[in-house]
């Protein structure tokens, strides 16, 4: 039995070296990053400050955005707007195309109606939308939350449509059996069993969600984070164009985030579906 | 060819507090032996095959192949896997030939050697063909002759005709002792088929249940020069033996005991 | 209970279907066009926007034809798309085949993924003013992560039986990822390589909407200001027929790749 302080010693030793190596790995990768990006902007001036910002430049941008104001907002209010968005154009493309996605699922005959105007307006890329938006709806919310209706509906239909399809045949039937109506049949067997395919399709949409906000508040928004990237980039302002980015990044790890803590509490037990794209 | 040694060897999967495999196996394999190991599933069996090929390395105690402590997988221990593992994308021949291009052996050698493994492993006119082209035996045979082509010193076998279906299974057999009495070597051979193990091995060593140890090894090879197994050509005669049938029943019964301790 | 996921239909009925709901779907449109419920020049009927379509090919709109537009626009989708794959594919390998590389790199790439690629375009125009390096860029930060992960994930996950055979052969680190993972990989990557299309053709068009001269989505753009909707439409058609014959070419070498029997 080893002493007391040796064993001290050796528990502080084990908790140390317990510490995954990835986690001290990638801990240490960020901490020589951020040495060697304070080093090349500010002593050394390797990186010219009017193309990257050092980490001072980054901190004065932020103090000013969080309390002075850019681009005729503080920063919670731009981000505030800017979540809205997302929150109301997502639910909203949810709320349409998981519905229509399980139809098509389930029956064969509204697959085959809906899929030729479908496979006509999938292709085209959701950001390609944003100057018939802005030609319809000019550039205030409105034409956003079409734009990123169109971006969120289609991964939320297509997902919807494989969730049902891949249940197996002998489940419906053992509920028809049963004499389950079509209502409770939807909510109680055909939901849940296409649930994983369902929140997949979600993740994706918020993704796209995101994504195509930022883009469509950079083409021309009067608030937003896009708004103030825009802005920052006419001002050529490299440390606010950097916070802009970081708070674009934060802000989708954290809405995927919410999405997973979501979906672990909707699918007690249930395996879920990761899968990365 | 070389000897294998299992010296004191202990396995411990998942830390000091996991699951013991191996508890303490001793086992020495002569130069040019084929032993056959057999034992209830989970027993680690398979584990002391991966100690030798060097997957896996010993807790305690020591492996060693002529001598020398095993330091990880190599063409002098070739392996034959259950699953056949070979590449989908490379043909036969090229599956074949991979183990010689890593040795850097030259061109015309490597076509030779090649052709003889496919001609010995009866592959003929299959060699750019792909392996899911293949029936499950044919793939196996590939296997084989990618372990041959290397002449390696030791020929592990895990379970090779495991995933092959009855009658192939047989004619797989049949084949390997062919193969063993023109081409010698040391093998150790893992397999659950009893049958299997006593019709092919010199000796077969039978391992207990987790933590495995060997039970008890038997010498089939003076039983079957005294009875001269080898006069019979088709295995359904020598299974018909009384021999055979005493030995394939010991270690069945031996066997049993060791599946009742598990299940209690 | 009619319909349900067990009844098929015949071809007949499938087509019969489709082009009704085609019809369906042509006719609101013309009927909403053509009543002036919604204005013409906001709402143009679809022939409209065919002949539009058809005029552009011949006459130029912005500077150029519809056909130039697209060549320049497809042209830096193709850079940046397969700049991202050269550099993500083998770091991906690499990333997933010594584990050290894998815990360096992966924060890192974690932490850049969640930046929409179009955001980069603000330093973008920073860096490479109106030069293609802009483009490229952004397209660049839309098709590397998907090959990356695909990479990573195939050489990651491949059959363990295969990498001890090959180790067993004597086979050395190169060779392995080379003749091994890549191969084995191969399903995973082209998978990821139409993803990574996917997201770069959709990044371009974002880029050329801001900080671009020529192009589909510059085209766009300036068809929006001068309220010309008919061309805003068949650029959107141009964009969509592009991107999906680029998705048809990756699935039809997706399929190649299966029947070749990659895993």
């Amino acid at each position: 039995m080893k002493t007391s302080p040796k064993r001290l010693l050796c528990v502080l030793v084990g908790v140390i070296l317990k510490m995954s190596r990835r986690f001290v790995l990638g801990l240490a990768t960020i901490a020589a990053l951020a040495a060697l990006w304070y080093v090349a902007t500010m002593p050394l001036d390797l990186i010219s400050p009017g193309r990257f910002p050092s980490p001072v430049d980054v901190w004065i941008a932020l103090r000013q955005v969080t309390f002075t104001g850019y681009a005729n907002g503080l920063l919670y209010q731009h981000v505030l707007h800017s979540l809205k968005l997302v929150v109301f154009g997502f639910a909203v493309a949810a709320g349409t195309g998981v519905p229509l996605g399980l139809l098509m699922g389930w029956s064969r005959r509204a697959e085959a109606l809906i899929n030729p105007v479908f496979s006509f307006i999938r292709p085209i890329p959701p950001l390609a939308w944003i100057p018939l938006a802005i030609l319809w709806l000019g550039i205030g919310d409105a034409a956003k939350v079409m734009v990123i209706w169109f971006a969120a509906f289609v991964p939320a239909v297509i997902n919807s449509f494989t969730g049902v399809r891949t249940i197996e045949p002998y489940v419906i039937e053992a509920a028809r059996m049963l004499g389950t109506p079509r209502f409770r049949l939807a909510t109680e067997v055909l939901i849940p069993a296409a649930a994983p395919f369902i929140f997949t399709g979600l993740r994706l949409s918020l993704q796209a969600s995101w994504t195509t906000l930022v883009a469509a508040e950079l083409v021309g928004s009067l608030y937003g984070l896009g708004r103030i990237l825009n802005v920052a980039q006419q001002d050529i302002y490299p440390g606010m164009i950097f916070v802009g980015m970081a708070c674009v990044a934060i802000l989708g790890w954290a809405l995927t985030r919410v999405l997973a803590e979501f979906e672990t509490r909707s699918l007690p037990g249930m395996q879920t579906a990761r899968v990365y794209q | 060819m070389a000897a294998i040694t299992f010296d004191a060897v202990q396995k411990i999967f998942g830390g000091k507090l996991g699951v013991v495999a191996l508890a303490r196996l001793d086992l020495a394999i002569a130069d040019g032996e084929f032993v056959a190991v057999v034992g209830p599933s989970g027993c680690g069996k398979t584990t002391c095959l991966r100690l030798v090929a060097g997957f896996e390395y010993p807790s305690a105690g020591s492996v060693s192949v002529d001598g020398r402590r095993v330091a990880g997988p190599g063409p002098d221990r070739a392996v034959v896997f259950q699953q056949f593992a070979l590449f989908p994308w490379k043909t036969v021949f090229d599956n074949i030939a991979l183990g010689l291009r890593n040795k850097g052996v030259d061109k015309a050698e490597k076509t030779a050697r090649v052709a003889k493994a496919i001609e010995l492993m009866n592959l003929e006119g299959y060699e750019a063909a792909f392996p899911h082209q293949l029936s499950g035996g044919m793939q196996q045979r590939v296997a084989i002759a990618r372990a041959y082509v290397l002449d390696p010193d030791v020929l592990l076998m895990d379970e090779p005709f495991g995933s092959l279906d009855a009658q192939t299974r047989t004619t797989m057999q049949e084949e390997l002792v062919r193969l063993a009495r023109l081409n010698p070597r040391t093998v150790l051979f893992i397999t659950h088929a009893v049958e299997e193990a006593v019709y092919l091995a010199d000796r077969v060593a039978i391992m207990t249940r987790r933590p495995g140890r060997i039970k008890e090894v038997i010498d089939i090879r003076s039983v079957r020069v005294a009875e001269q197994w080898d006069r019979h050509e088709r295995i359904e005669d020598v299974m018909d033996l009384e021999s055979f049938i005493h030995w394939r029943t010991h270690i069945w019964r031996s066997l049993r005991e060791e599946k009742s301790g598990q299940d209690r | 209970m009619t319909g349900g996921p067990d009844q098929r239909l015949t071809r007949l009925e499938v087509a019969a279907y489709g082009i009704a709901g085609l019809l369906l779907f042509l006719g609101i449109w013309s009927a909403l066009s053509w009543s002036g419920a919604v204005p013409r020049q906001f709402l143009p009927t679809p022939y409209d926007v065919a002949s539009r379509f058809v005029q552009l090919l011949s006459t130029p709109f912005a500077g150029a034809t519809l056909q130039q537009h697209l060549a320049s626009s497809v042209m830096r989708f193709a850079y940046g798309f397969l700049l991202g794959a050269a550099v993500g594919i083998p770091l991906g390998l690499l990333m997933g085949w010594y584990r050290a590389l894998d815990e360096i790199v992966s924060p890192v790439f974690d932490a850049l993924r969640f930046i929409a690629p179009i955001a980069w375009v603000a330093f973008a125009a920073l860096w490479f003013g109106t030069g293609i390096g802009g483009p490229i860029l952004i397209i660049f930060a839309g098709a590397f992560p998907p090959c990356v992960i695909n990479a990573y994930r195939g050489a990651r996950f491949v059959s363990r039986p295969l990498i001890e055979a090959a180790q067993m052969l004597g086979t050395g680190n190169a060779r392995i990822i080379l003749e091994v993972l890549l191969p084995a990989s191969t399903a995973s990557i082209v998978a990821g390589l139409r993803v990574s299309a996917g997201l770069g053709w959709q990044s371009l068009i974002g880029a050329e909407l801001i900080v671009a001269s020529t192009g589909v989505g510059f085209m766009m753009v300036q068809a929006q200001l001068n309220i010309s909707t008919a061309t805003v439409m068949s650029a959107m058609a141009a964009i969509g027929l592009v991107g999906l014959g680029i998705d048809v070419a990756l699935r039809s070498l997706e399929a190649a790749v299966r029947r070749r029997g990659f895993a």
